[in-house]
This record gives C-alpha cells, structure tokens and sequence, in this order.
C-alpha cells in the first residue's frame, strides 16, 4: 500500500511538473507566434490610428475585440480540423433545396450541413479498409472539451495578470490633484484631440480647485438611491470616484443585469422545455434558436451604431447644435460584445461552425465601428480609469458569463438525454457517456492504464482541478505584479510561495493515501521549475536602479 | 520594410535586442523612419548619423506632443547642447515608451521629462511648466496665477512625503505606482 501511495505522489509531481514545463512552452511559443502575428499589418495601424486620435480608453475596446476574434478563430481552428473535416468524409448528401431564406432562419437546407450538431455521425470512421478509425463521439467531446479548458486558463491568467497590475498597488485612492502628474496620454498625436484634451484637463482643474465636483456625487448617489437601493451599499464598497466614473459604472451594472436574465431565460428555456420535448433532434433546435440570436444581435450592433452615433452626429450637428458630436461608449459597447462571445461559447456544442461565423461577424463590426469612430464621434470627455475598467470586462468576461457558460454545458453533457435519431452521441444516455464507456474498454488493455489512472485519479478530482487553478493564478500574477515584491530575489519568493501550495497540495494527497512524502523527490521538483526572464536596462546610463 | 533589413547589420540587430524592450520588428521599422529623417547622402551612415532636432520633430508621433522638447533634450546624447539625437538615442527613446518597458524604467524617465530645470528634484517652477504643457497655451485653458497656485499647493501637499517643498524620485514614483494607467498611456508605437 505504501509503494502504490508513493507511487500516486510520484506520479502527481511528475504531472505537475510536466504541466509546468507544457506551460512554459505554450508561454514561450504564444510570445513567438505573437511576433509574427505582428505581420498582419492591418491589425496594428487601424489600432495605432485610433489610438492616436481618440486615447487608451477607447483603444481598449478594440483591443478587447481583437481579444475576443482570437478566442473565435482558435476554436473555428481546432473544430474545423478534428470535427468538421472528419465529417466532410463521412458525409451524407443533402436532399434539401436551398432558397435564400435559410440565411435568416437557419432552418431548412442548412439542417443536413456541418452546421449543426444534428448531422454529425456518431459511427467510427474507416476511410480505408483495416486502416486507421476515427471516432466521431470522442472527438466531438474531446474538441470542445479541450478549447472550454483552453479557454478557462486563458481567462484565468490575463485575469490574474490585469488584476494584479491594475489593483493590487492601489492603497486608498487619495490625491486627485497629484493624479495629473501621470494622466498625459502620450499616445494621442493627432492635434486636434491634444487641444482638446489640454481643454478638459484645464476645465477639469478649474472645477476642481472650485470644488464644485464634489457636489454631483451626493446628487447622483440621492437618485439612484431612489431606484436601486439593492445595489448602493454594494457599491459602496468600491472607491469613490468624484467623477462621472461613478456613474458609468452603475449604468453598466444595470445592463449586466438585464443582459445577465435574457441569457439565463434563455438557457432554462432550452435546458428545461426544449431538451425535454419529444421533437426529433432537440440539439439542432437550440442551434438554430442560438444562430439566430447571434445574427439578430450582429444585425442590432450595427443598427446601433447607426442610430447611436451616424444619426446623432447627425441631429446634433444640423438640428440641435447644443448636443454636439456624440462620444462613443465604451461600456454599452464591450457589453455588447460580452454578451455576444456568451452566446458563441453556449452554442459550440450545438453547431460547431459557430465561431467561424462569429469571427466574420466580430471582424464586420471592428470595421464598422472604427468606420462610425473616425466619422461620428468625437474624443471622450470624462477621466476614464482605462486599465481598471479592462480588469473588470475580464472578470465580467469570466464570471458571469464563462462560469455561467459552463454551468450549461456541463448540465447539458452530464445530464440531458441526447436525442435518439441524429447526433454523434445518439442512443446514449448522456454525452459524458460516451467518454465513461470508453474509459471502461480502455480497463481491458494492460497497455492503457496510465489513461484509466489520470482520468481517475486527476480529471474526475475536483481539488485537483481547484488546487492547479489557484496555482496558476497566483503564479501568473506574483510574475505581472508592480509592487516591490519584483526585485532581484521574487524568483526566490516565488518559489517559496510555490513550495507552500505545492506542499498543501502534497498534505490533501497524502492525507488521502496515507503515503510518504519523499523529501528528496520535492526538492528535485523544486529546482526544476524554470527560471523567469530575468531584467533589463536601457542602452545609455544604467542608472536606473530602486534606490529610496 | 523589406530594403531597410539588409542595411542595419544583423549583429547590431542582435544587440540592440538584448539591450532595448524592443523587438526586432520594432527596431528594424525604428530603423527605416530613422533613415527617412536624414538627407538622402547621408542615409548609407545611418547608424553614425546624428538628426538634428527640428528633424525629429517632424515626427507625426512628436509633433502634437506639448512635451516634445523635453523629450529630445533628456533622450539626446549630443555634448554640445543642440538637442540632435543619433540612432541609438532614437532607439533609447522608442525602447523606454515601448509596450514592454517595466514601471520603473517609465517613471524614472518620466520625471527627468518633468523636470524642467535638471536639477533632481521637481520644484514649484517645475511644476507650473508642466501644468502649462498639460493645459497648453490658450487663452481659456490657461490657468490664472490663482488657480496654478492653488493646484500645486495641493499637489504638494498629496505628493511631498518629506515636505521640502519639492518632489524627489521616489515620492514621483509612488504617485506614479498609484495609477495603473501610467504604463498604458506612457506609450509611444510607431
């Protein structure tokens, strides 16, 4: 007993420390494939240009958007590759007519294409006799499997980096007037908007000094006390910000909300009612219920950008010349797009062209919008905390709306029946099913039990799972942290913190097994995590060191 | 960019790469805009070149900046006092603005672009001409001297630690630490 509990304490530092090094490697290469994404040349003078003329707080939401087309393209990759092409050659034909309307409704001939989970063959694939098999169930689970785990450490980690730059350093939030040693935005070069800015920054100033600013907060705080006194001593908690920042952010809230109850209708409408119903492929209908929204939502994006900014240019240009030239919104806009890769993320089970279809429509509105940007709007008024505010779109990002999507998917692959007559996974009583029973003929071959032994002993652990995502997180932020922890000997601390965790981690194993920490393994461990990049300093003086 | 890569030699590239925050990409474009400002018989000597300042400030990244001539003048390693800067102090200025340069290298640049006087320390005269470069020079933004005293009496009463009556490196920098938004605006790309 004591051989097969070190063994598992073996085996989990090995584990570890492989995932470590893999993600090292994933870091390392993610940094080179970066570079080379900087050819796509179009990417970086759109984003430069608007940058130059409108400052980092509107720059924010394209860069934001350009984060959400990679989520998109990735997962477009990876289902075309190991889902969409496989089928391709097990294709049926399809009997069905095509007339124009199916781009509306997605219904019709579009429900015998790859478009949708209904059509995928749930058979093992043989192209050539006795050769290689491909198994479509597998696969399928697999693939979105892996990109929603991909997905997970990905937010996690910019989450851990952006929080831990952005707040971990801030102590109370005094000094308004002290502020304006660091609010230069050196990026705006266009002369227009540097005039401008100067204006408000002077405006900004004058009010301050007359204190009359201090006179909207309790204003604004009396009527919204009126409305939402739910919400008041939550944001209470927040720093208090003497500046319409206030404000946005309770607006944003309010539409979370909304945005937060359609998505959850919506989702126990399927779960509930359509899953249950007796129709004859339940999965196919909740695509075709999801392709729609994300089209009328894209429709919508654009209408609003219409009405929103064209037309108001518009009225306030030639009408009612008070009004001026609107400011584009950032908030409303990136909730927008919150809600849209929410809807996305939900229907990659159900059609698994999706996100391909997202990405051209998220490419369609990074050009509109900058297009309805550079016509319509004029640079924004209001201090905008831009670095804060991104911190707290991932969190939104994050949780409600990837935890939520998960939530979905995981009772939807665990618990609901998947329909008997189309589908990988028909005639099974769940789609995890297929994954259980595939683990149970892997126990048969002596050659697989290291398979059988990690999906036991590591996938279906929680704390396993829980532990590793605490780990990342703290890592990824001690290494993005601005405070004076990063001086020549955090790499020590950092291992020592790791050390601590990894030590916790060995206790709960341990505590299970009954086993023996082998010192010596941990020590090994230890030294082989791989050291981080180390500082640099400028080509002339080397001056640059933290005295006090 | 494809005539530019074959001109800047590759182990000057190398070096460049391990000594700045920037990328070889970055370099290499840093490189073709720098050549660009020199006459067209000076441009095979690039790397020996010196560009004078009214040169650099054709640069479309610095020539809406109020704090342009601070920028040249910190950044310019010329020993006579024109201001010129040659490739590498190009290269020093785009790698201290750059997307990967850390906090500490940004404020530390930061306050010898504030301090006007060169003297260390950012005093009251330095103050009021930093004020002036943020709220420029027209008529309405200019603050009265009531106001720019008000302000900076304020200002020195949240940043001055020690209360000498100025701002040294180190209470810049905590000022500096407290707005996570400093590293992002401190930025230019070309």
């Amino acid at each position: 007993v004591g051989n097969l509990a070190s063994m598992s304490t073996n085996g989990s530092l090995t584990f570890i420390s492989f995932f470590s090094f893999a993600l090292q490697s994933f870091r390392r290469f993610g940094n080179t494939l970066s570079e080379y994404f900087h050819l796509l040349w179009f990417w970086h003078r759109a984003l430069k240009i608007i940058g130059a003329n409108f400052g980092t707080s509107v720059l924010s939401y394209f860069i934001f958007l350009k984060w959400l087309l990679t989520f998109n393209i990735f997962s477009f990759l990876i289902n075309f590759s190991f889902i969409i092409i496989p089928q391709f050659v097990a294709a049926e034909p399809n009997n069905l007519s095509f007339t124009g309307l199916e781009l509306l409704t997605g219904a019709g001939y579009f429900q015998q294409t790859v478009l949708y989970y209904g059509f995928y063959t749930n058979a093992t694939i043989h192209k050539i006799e006795n050769g290689p098999s491909y198994n479509m169930q597998l696969a399928y689970i697999f693939t979105v499997g892996l990109y929603f785990v991909i997905c997970f450490f990905t937010l996690l980690f910019s989450m851990a980096k952006s929080f831990c730059k952005n707040f971990m350093d801030l102590q109370t939030y005094s000094g308004n007037a002290s502020k304006i040693l660091c609010t230069w935005d050196f990026n705006i070069s266009n002369e227009k908007a540097v005039k401008l800015k100067q204006k408000n920054l002077s405006t900004q100033i004058k009010v301050q000094n007359a204190g009359a600013a201090m006179l909207v907060l309790p204003i604004v705080a009396s009527l919204l006390n009126a409305f939402i006194p739910f919400f008041y001593s939550w944001l209470g908690c927040l720093e208090r910000y003497q500046t319409p920042g206030y404000h946005v952010y309770v607006t944003i809230i309010r539409n979370i909300i909304l945005k937060i109850s359609i998505v959850g209708i919506l989702c126990y409408y399927w779960v509930n009612v359509v899953a249950e119903s007796e129709s004859q492929c339940w999965e196919t209908l909740v695509g075709q219920d999801i392709y729609r929204l994300v089209l009328v939502d894209f429709i919508f994006c654009l209408l609003g950008s219409f009405f929103g900014e064209f037309l108001r240019r518009i009225i306030g240009t030639t009408f009612c010349v008070s009004l001026g030239l609107p400011e584009f919104d950032i908030g409303r806009n990136v909730l927008d797009l919150i809600y849209a890769q929410t809807l996305t993320w939900i229907g990659i089970l159900f059609s698994p062209l999706l996100p391909g279809i997202q990405f051209i429509s998220f490419s369609i509105v990074f050009y509109v919008k900058k297009v309805s940007l550079m016509m319509n709007c004029q640079p924004p008024r209001k201090v905008w905390k831009t670095a804060q505010m991104t911190t707290s779109f991932m969190f939104l990002l994050f949780f409600p709306s990837f935890v939520g999507v998960l939530s979905v998917i995981g009772v939807t692959v665990w618990r609901l029946k998947p329909s008997e007559e189309c589908g990988p996974f028909r005639g099974l009583s769940s789609m995890y099913a297929a994954v259980s029973e595939w683990i149970k003929t892997l126990e048969n071959h002596t050659a697989s039990k290291w398979v059988v032994w990690i999906y036991h002993n590591l996938i279906t652990s929680v704390l396993f799972f829980f532990i590793l995502s605490v780990l990342a997180f703290g890592k990824n932020c001690l290494r993005h942290s601005h405070s004076s922890l990063k001086t020549k000997n955090y790499k020590d601390l950092e291992s020592v913190v790791l050390l601590q965790i990894i030590g916790i981690l060995l206790n709960t194993r341990q505590q299970a097994h009954e086993g023996n920490i082998d010192l010596n393994l941990l020590v090994n461990f230890v030294f082989r995590i791989p050291i981080l990049a180390g500082s640099r300093t400028g080509l002339a003086s080397h001056q640059v060191s933290t005295n006090c | 960019m494809g005539g530019s890569a074959s001109l800047l030699p590759r182990e000057a590239l190398g070096e460049y790469q391990e000594l700045t925050f920037l990328t070889k990409q970055e370099i290499l474009l840093a490189y073709k805009r720098f050549s660009e400002l020199l006459p067209k018989e000076e441009r095979e000597n690039a790397c020996s070149a010196r560009v004078p300042k009214s040169q650099i400030l054709t640069l479309p990244e610095l020539r809406a900046n109020p704090f342009q001539h601070r920028i040249c003048r910190v950044f310019s390693t010329s020993g006579n006092g024109d201001d010129s800067m040659s490739f590498e102090d190009f290269l020093d200025m785009l790698s201290v603005f750059s997307d990967s340069a850390t906090l500490d290298i940004k404020s530390h640049y930061a306050f010898r672009i504030f301090d006007f006087d060169e003297d260390g320390t950012l005093d009251r005269s330095d103050l009021e001409k930093l004020v002036d470069c943020l709220t420029g020079q027209g008529e309405e933004s200019r603050l009265s001297n009531a106001e720019m005293e008000q302000l900076i009496q304020n200002i020195l009463e949240e940043s001055d630690i020690d209360k000498d009556g100025t701002i040294n490196l180190s209470e810049f920098q905590h000022v500096i630490s407290r707005s996570p938004d400093f590293v992002s605006s401190f930025k230019i790309v070309l």
